[in-house]
């Protein structure tokens, strides 16, 4: 089990670094520079070429791939070209939302999914579980973008309750502690559910299809005999079994919600990793570029090596293989 | 209310046999909470400060919020070391002072100075020193004051090459800024020239003992050092500073003049997108954002909440040539093209009373505009004239003109994202067709734009140009800002330009321009290096409770100490 683990983690480290470097070289080939700054004035040539000193843009592209990649390997992610500051710090300022939002989304998928997933098992052909297929195919083959436009028009302009936009009220400083997590609150539920309810299809599909299987092995059988509660027997036996496949699903699936949330967090003005990286991208800021993508190569590079983490606990046939 | 019975239908739909109906429950309640306080919350408006008095007096009257949006957020607080982006000045001049405040009174005469810093200012005879006598009451906010000590030290950094400041060119004629006591100080020049005041004035002073604690080498990697080592002069300051969200601006109790700002705070809050800060402006979530599209204006007119206020921006649009390409090189074939696209047309169709056909690289509203130029009228019988007498004649009968076997055919490009332009590109195609000439559009990111402009692989461009106070046409249309140095990428080369470019700059000030412009702009109405499209207003919106306030084409906040809110009705 160790071997495997560790072979898995080697192969992952060595991914990062291939998607990193591969990132590095081709970011190179956009239109534009930094230093021809995005709306800013023009610069003379002398100007210019002291900014690329300042920055290390004037040396050959191997030594800035070396200096970069092993300043990385010591935790320096460098520093942001259009905010002048530490990627870091840049990251820091922005990371809490949007894991906030990540995990909101994944409460609220997990949730509707494994509600919906079992009443669609248990009512196999029934007309609840046709509806639940047309729903959730329907939400699933929409854009983010276009359920969160469609969201904030229903929800805060045709029926307004729910803010449109932003994380806090204009006038959320002077909230008590309360009445401000409940303004946080507020401005979290139509992202959330947007982003939630978005992504649960293909789960909802797993929890029905895992279930449905799991339901006709014999030990559910022994369990009805036994005169187990229905109840007991789907939520404890079944799901017990019918949630392995789901987990690694959801697992391999967390970077998506990272991904998901750039499209999210610009409809909705949520201040996240997602909107960092669009704004660094239109400023060419080639470390905070790297540096965001570095972050959520490393998730789904996690988010993978977990799966098959669970797998492999799960399954001995892998793990030995 | 709906979303309850939903919640209830869903309840039923899965409490039929799981105990999960009581983590049913959470949600529902939640629900029920967040719907509750969504009806409560609006009944509060943008401004609705807890603790403001309301005080029923006409005229200025103290206190309040205003709430306005930008697309674009605060860089930092070092106006040094930031792109020089629209929001950071508009921002950044509210909190620190300039020597003198530049009036947007440019339309008859050159722009003139109030006292800011400087209470007053004189030249020496040779026009090579200027003397400047500083305020002996302005502090710092932290109580220290502002001295000759802070204007030297600012100027240190602005020329500093490890501070990199990209205004750093309007320092370049200046050798030395001596502080001969606290109060009085003397910027030496190596040259007299036309705008030494714009250049002495340009960017505002910095606080010295503040900020000299860390060095200039290591201001680009510390933006955030200068936020927590913040002290102002000017009106506000920052109060918090939530990133991507919004910025809140407070008043400078310590600020010189006495009684202002009247407003307590501005909150300068993040919209995604003008549409968006649109409509927050008509259900009052906004007070103020400082565009509007031309297309939202009727809505603002019909809204009793609002005010639509237009001011002639400081920009004209129009197509650069590539006068490097063998269609463009002919200054002929170049007047042909401007009078067979129908400009008129184009203002009325797609700007109405918003626009006005451009004819010059100085623009109308500005004092040395020469009034006698006319923009050439739409006659496509005379570009066909002028393209037959070049030898473009349709020989082959496809209705495109030819000469030796060549189309008259080019790319027209323009920025994706500009719906305006985008348009116009179509509306050109059109008229050209009309005279024989095929005009493809082209839509291209703002960053390919650039490239292609500035490496000169382009045929023809939609630009916008934003000409400053300080009339110097260097940059676009001189031969030497052609390629990476400057933005003459039409590439357009006229000796007697040129000279009468590098003359109007050494005049002894700006006025001694004007016969020097006038002639430039005679040039290029023959030349057209560029056919010049249209001069446009901006429109900005704002809540009629907002008083006083004055947007500039330069800075929507320019009188921000003097806006003042209404007291709201009971």
């Amino acid at each position: 089990m160790t071997t495997f683990l560790l072979r898995r983690l080697g192969a992952s480290l060595l991914l990062l670094l291939l998607i990193l470097s591969f990132l590095f070289f081709f970011l190179r080939l956009l239109p534009g520079d930094p230093t021809q700054v995005f709306e800013g004035r023009r610069l003379t040539a002398e100007q210019r070429r002291n900014l690329e000193r300042l920055y290390g843009l004037d040396r050959p592209l191997p030594e800035q791939y070396l200096v970069w990649i092993s300043s990385m390997a010591r935790g320096n992610w460098g520093t942001s070209l259009s905010q002048q500051r530490p990627v870091s710090a840049a990251i820091r300022d922005v990371l809490p939302a949007t894991v906030l939002l990540a995990s909101a989304a994944l409460g609220v998928e997990l949730f509707a999914a494994l509600l919906l997933g079992v009443l669609a098992a248990r009512r196999r052909g029934s007309a609840s579980d046709h509806a639940i297929r047309v729903v959730t195919l329907l939400l699933y083959s929409q854009p983010l973008f276009w359920l969160g436009l469609m969201a904030i028009l229903l929800f805060s302009y045709v029926w307004p309750v729910l803010p449109a936009s932003h994380m806090r009220s204009v006038d959320a400083e002077f909230m008590g502690p309360w009445d401000r997590s409940l303004d946080l609150l507020r401005h979290l539920v139509l992202p959330a559910l947007v982003m939630g309810l978005g992504a649960m299809g293909s789960t909802i599909r797993f929890v029905r299809g895992g279930l449905i299987e799991v339901m006709g092995q014999d030990y559910i059988r022994t369990a009805r005999a036994k005169g187990l509660s229905e109840r007991r027997v789907v939520w404890v036996h079944g799901m017990r079994n019918a949630l392995v496949p789901v987990i690694q699903v959801v697992a391999a699936a967390l970077p998506l919600l990272l991904s998901g949330s750039l499209i999210v967090e610009v409809v909705f003005s949520w201040p996240g990793l997602g909107r960092l990286a669009y704004q660094a991208i239109l400023t060419r800021d080639y470390p905070l570029i790297l540096g965001t993508t570095a972050l959520s190569a490393a998730v789904v590079i996690l988010g993978n090596f977990l799966a098959d983490v669970l797998q492999a606990l799960v399954n001995p046939r892998v793990r030995d293989a | 209310m709906a979303g309850l019975s939903w919640g209830e239908n869903l309840g039923k739909l899965v409490a039929f046999r799981s105990r999960s109906s009581t983590v049913l429950v959470i949600p529902l309640v939640l629900a029920g909470v967040l719907l509750a306080t969504g009806c409560r919350h609006e009944e509060g408006t943008a401004g609705s400060t807890p603790g403001t008095a309301a005080a029923s007096t006409s005229g200025p009257r103290r206190g309040g919020t205003v709430v306005t949006g930008w697309t674009a957020e605060l860089g930092g607080v070092n106006k040094l070391i930031m792109p020089a982006a629209q929001v950071n000045s508009e921002v950044l001049y509210r909190m620190f002072l300039h020597l003198l405040e530049e009036q947007p009174d440019y339309q008859e005469h050159p722009p003139t100075f109030k006292p800011l810093l400087a209470k007053s200012y004189e030249l020496s005879p040779d026009h090579k020193v200027i003397t400047f006598h500083l305020r002996d009451d302005v502090v710092w906010s932290d109580g220290v004051p502002v001295t000759a000590d802070d204007v030297r030290w600012t100027w240190q950094a602005e020329v500093n090459p490890d501070v990199a400041w990209e205004g750093t060119d309007s320092k370049r004629w200046i050798t030395d800024v001596e502080v001969v006591d606290p109060h009085t100080v003397r910027f030496h020049f190596d040259r007299a020239y036309a705008k030494q005041l714009l250049d002495a004035n340009e960017s505002p002073i910095l606080p010295k003992h503040a900020w000299e604690k860390l060095p200039f080498s290591q201001w680009r990697q510390n933006a955030d050092w200068f936020r927590q080592h913040l002290v102002v002069d000017g009106p506000f300051t920052i109060a918090s500073w939530e990133p991507q969200q919004q910025i809140v601006l407070a008043r400078n109790d310590r600020y010189f003049e006495k009684g202002l700002p009247y407003l307590d705070r501005v909150v300068m809050r993040q919209i995604p997108d003008q549409a968006a800060g649109f409509t927050q402006l008509l259900s009052g979530d906004l007070d103020f954002i400082n565009q509007i599209a031309p297309s939202d204006a009727p809505r603002a007119k019909a809204s009793p909440r609002l005010e639509l206020l237009s001011y002639w921006a400081n920009l004209y649009v129009a197509i650069a040539w590539n006068n490097d390409h063998p269609l463009f090189k002919d200054p002929e074939v170049r007047r042909a093209l401007t009078l067979a696209i129908d400009r008129q047309t184009i203002v009325d169709t797609l700007l109405g009373d918003l626009g006005r056909v451009a004819d010059s690289p100085v623009l109308t509203t500005v004092w040395a505009h020469d009034d006698s130029i006319h923009p050439w009228p739409y006659d496509p019988a005379e570009a066909r004239r002028i393209l037959a007498a070049k030898g473009w004649q349709d020989t082959n009968g496809d209705g495109i003109l030819d000469k030796g076997g060549k189309p008259f055919a080019f790319e027209l490009i323009s920025n994706a994202g500009n719906q305006l332009r985008a348009d116009a590109t179509v509306m050109i195609q059109d008229q050209l067709k009309k005279v024989g000439i095929r005009a493809t559009p082209r839509l291209v990111e703002f960053n390919t734009l650039v490239d292609q402009t500035t490496e000169g692989s382009f045929d023809g461009a939609i630009m916008g140009y934003t000409p400053d106070t300080s009339l110097d046409l260097t940059g676009n249309y001189h031969s030497q800002a052609i390629g990476r140095d400057g933005s003459n990428v039409m590439r357009y080369r006229n000796p007697e330009v040129d000279r009468l470019i590098v003359e109007a700059a050494a005049q002894p000030d700006l006025l001694g321009m004007k016969s020097y412009l006038a002639q430039i702009q005679q040039i290029m109405h023959r030349e057209q290096p560029v056919t010049f499209l249209w001069e446009s207003k901006r429109l900005t919106a704002i809540n009629k409770r907002v008083k006083n306030a004055k947007p500039t084409p330069n800075y929507a906040l320019f009188n921000l100490k003097e806006w003042w809110i209404e007291p709201a009705r009971p």
